[in-house]
């Protein structure tokens, strides 16, 4: 963890990375969730829209990993304020995610920072969106 | 073309939803983090979704859309105002603050529907945490 309280303007979010996007976890969150989108569950509907030969990942599991990203920069949960994500493009099985990103404002005075936070699979952009953390 | 846009104002049904520890591991396993029976903060998703006592199938259902139909998270944020529990009970409210029409260059027609889950400790007035959902629903030459 970078757990570290003194923050500044233009400090980098040290990335928080998933190497290797498992399927079987994304059967998991579909369970979870009582999702029926067929993409989470069979590759022969990724590959039938053109999607690709991979399960496509939910946009709550990529939400999980972007606040990761901002928990641990932070310095555990209870320093996590609040979070907005737009979901960019689709992650799927196999690529590997990242989430990095940098302090954009100091408020001294309610003692928060913000956080611009950007994710990528494969390289690609696929989350963007901030994050307020308690400093 | 249907509009939906007086779906604004709508109330999702209010319920409660009991955080089971084995849905905090199995998420964090998910996840592929280290899995623990702890909630992490991600899960307040789950609580409102199952605290709104709606499921995905409904939400699709309310805005005449297939499970096949490419629907897709567009946004989402959470307030917090304290932590999730494992094991703690938990009272939702929920209502659509808007859908709206749009046309993207890559996605085409499209319906954007925004709603906000405020989630609350039973027997507790303050919020543990405030969701807002954007959903977006493609619309093959703007019909469902």
């Amino acid at each position: 963890m970078t757990a570290t309280h003194e923050f500044h303007v233009g400090q980098r979010v040290a990335p928080f990375v998933i190497e290797s996007v498992e399927p079987d976890r994304i059967k998991t969150v579909a369970a979870i969730l009582q999702d029926p989108t067929p993409t989470h569950l069979d590759p022969a509907v990724t590959r039938a829209r053109g999607m690709g030969e991979n399960l496509q990942t939910q946009g709550a599991l990529n939400m999980t990993w972007f606040v990761e990203a901002a928990m641990r920069f932070a310095g555990g949960a209870d320093r996590l304020v609040s979070f907005n994500v737009r979901f960019l493009d689709n992650v799927f099985a196999g690529e590997r995610f990242e989430c990095t990103g940098t302090v954009t404002a100091i408020d001294a005075g309610a003692a928060r920072a913000e956080l611009e936070l950007m994710a990528t699979a494969n390289g690609r952009p696929v989350l963007g969106g901030t994050a307020v953390i308690k400093t | 073309m249907p509009d939906y846009a007086d779906l604004a104002g709508r109330r999702f049904p209010a319920g409660t939803y009991t955080l089971p520890e084995y849905v905090c591991w199995l998420w964090s396993d998910a996840a592929q983090l280290p899995p623990v029976y702890e909630a992490h903060p991600a899960l307040a998703h789950v609580v409102a979704s199952y605290g709104m006592s709606v499921t995905v199938q409904d939400i699709l259902d309310m805005m005449d859309a297939a499970p096949e139909g490419g629907v897709t998270f567009g946004e989402f944020g959470v307030e917090y105002h304290g932590a999730l529990r494992a094991g703690a009970t938990y009272e939702c409210d929920a209502e659509v603050l808007e859908v709206e029409r749009k046309r993207g260059r890559r996605a085409g027609v499209f319906d954007k529907l925004s709603f906000k889950v405020t989630i609350r400790e039973k027997g507790s007035e303050a919020a543990v945490a405030v969701c807002t959902n954007a959903w977006i629903f493609p619309r093959a030459n703007g019909e469902p």
